[in-house]
């Protein structure tokens, strides 16, 4: 009993302690960011909607900050290579997820879908419940069956391509320009995704080493997943109160 | 039980690995914090890399967009009882050739200084239709031709970024129709705008 408040203080110490509340920290700097109700836009979304015609590096730069600032693709990715610690499987999973959300992506402001990105944005952050329950085995104790771990990753990977499209559909995209632009913020996604994918695996990487990993692994995923639940309600409730 | 294989030790990378690889990443990280996020977010660009790749503008136009956010929302605050008028643009109606009912023309001018933006709309019923010129006495500069009506805040017709640019503009519902200009020059503009057509008020927005 005396013990408990004192292994969470430990747990904190844990690079994976670090890790998430990083991630809590930017998660509710993201809650906290609302969107703007005048006639001009301020930041990225006034700076789209000024500019028209094909601007390579400005929309690289959007798609890489975009991955790096999204805490629920961030989470996702932490998910897919919780256990992942060869190079071979983590680019075979990070390859299926990038598939998954380019497709979407492109097809989705390319044919001008138009999905409630709450509804969206509530399936990845179900995404994220999802891969933490995986982490933790839970689908062989329930079911009795592994579920297949790269068909998830990649559609799932489809949902989170349609919250990027619905996010930049909402920039009121110039049509002059707007291939070269979308494939400029893809490619800047992909690149941010492995600048953020470095960052995960340094740390990862000193926390394996230590036998607190294994004995911290289950109490992660739960925080993983209930991060993922956090955002899943949060967008749901957005899609009736908004 | 975990979905996992457990690695062992000498599959792991090494500590003096993993601390090659901090150092490396910080290394990454400064310079692309100053080659690229500190131009794209504040428009400061020590390298000049921000500027030959386009992301110093970006920067230059946020933080001026963030300003003018801030000196609106104080301004809000101090004429909160009596409501700002928008800069005075100078309109001139011109007279006719052939009167027709229910069309007029108007000749606008108004003069933009470095950054500054400005809304011109003009007032239309679903479907009237108004010819329309206009042209920036300096370089091109940004457009944004839109309505609005209360319940729908943007309808875009189209952007872009001209030094003159002449068309039709039809109506797509009851309410106002128009232009709004951004001065990215760098020097003053004076934007003189032709309209000819049905509608029954010019009025400046912003």
């Amino acid at each position: 009993m005396t013990g408990a408040p004192h292994r969470w203080a430990a747990w904190l110490r844990t690079p994976a302690g670090i890790l998430l509340l990083g991630l809590l920290i930017l998660f509710f700097n993201g809650l906290a960011t609302v969107a703007f109700a005048h006639g001009v836009a301020d930041g990225d979304k006034g700076y789209i909607q000024e500019t028209s015609g094909f601007l390579f590096w400005p929309f690289l730069y959007l798609g890489a900050k975009h991955m790096v600032t999204g805490y629920d693709h961030l989470l996702f990715l932490l998910g897919v290579i919780f256990f992942l610690y060869r190079m071979k499987d983590i680019s075979i999973y990070v390859t299926l997820f990038a598939i998954g959300h380019s497709s979407t992506l492109l097809l989705g402001v390319l044919t001008d879908v138009s999905v409630s990105s709450y509804l969206v944005d509530a399936i990845i952050g179900l995404s994220v419940v999802y891969k933490a329950l995986d982490n933790m085995g839970a689908y062989q104790r329930w079911f009795g069956f592994q579920p297949n771990t790269k068909a998830a990753t990649l559609v799932f990977g489809l949902f989170h391509g349609f919250g990027l499209a619905t996010k930049l559909q909402d920039f009121n995209l110039s049509p002059d320009g707007l291939i070269g632009n979308l494939l400029a913020f893809n490619v800047g996604v992909e690149i941010g995704q492995l600048l953020a994918l470095g960052a995960i695996l340094i740390v990862m990487g000193f926390w394996r080493k230590s036998s607190s990993f294994w004995r911290h692994a289950y109490t992660a995923n739960v925080v993983v997943m209930t991060l993922g639940f956090i955002l899943a309600g949060y967008q749901l409730v957005g899609f009736f109160v908004a | 039980m975990y979905n996992a294989n457990k690695p062992d030790a000498s599959e792991l990378p090494s500590t003096g690995q993993l601390l090659r690889s901090t150092g490396i990443a910080a290394v990454v990280a400064t310079a692309l914090l100053v080659a690229v996020v500190l131009p794209a977010e504040y428009g400061v660009d020590p390298t000049r890399i921000g500027s030959v790749l386009g992301l110093t503008e970006m920067g230059r136009i946020k933080m001026q967009l963030a300003a003018e956010t801030e000196a609106e929302e104080a301004g809000l605050a101090v004429a909160a009882s009596a409501p700002a008028a928008a800069p005075a643009a100078s309109t001139t109606a011109i007279t006719p050739a052939a009167d027709t009912p229910g069309q007029r023309s108007d000749e606008t001018v108004l003069t933009l200084e470095p950054d500054q933006g400005a809304e011109i709309k003009l007032v239309m019923d679903e479907g009237a239709r108004v010819r329309f010129t206009w042209t920036s006495s300096g370089g091109a500069i940004n457009y944004d031709t839109h309505a609005d009506r209360p319940g729908t805040p943007y309808h875009g017709y189209g952007k872009g970024t001209e030094q003159r640019v002449e068309g039709e503009l039809v109506a797509a519902f009851d309410g106002s129709h128009g232009w709004f200009w951004r001065n990215r020059t760098g020097e003053p503009v004076t934007i003189t705008l032709r309209t000819n057509g049905a509608y029954s008020e010019v009025k400046r927005v912003v």
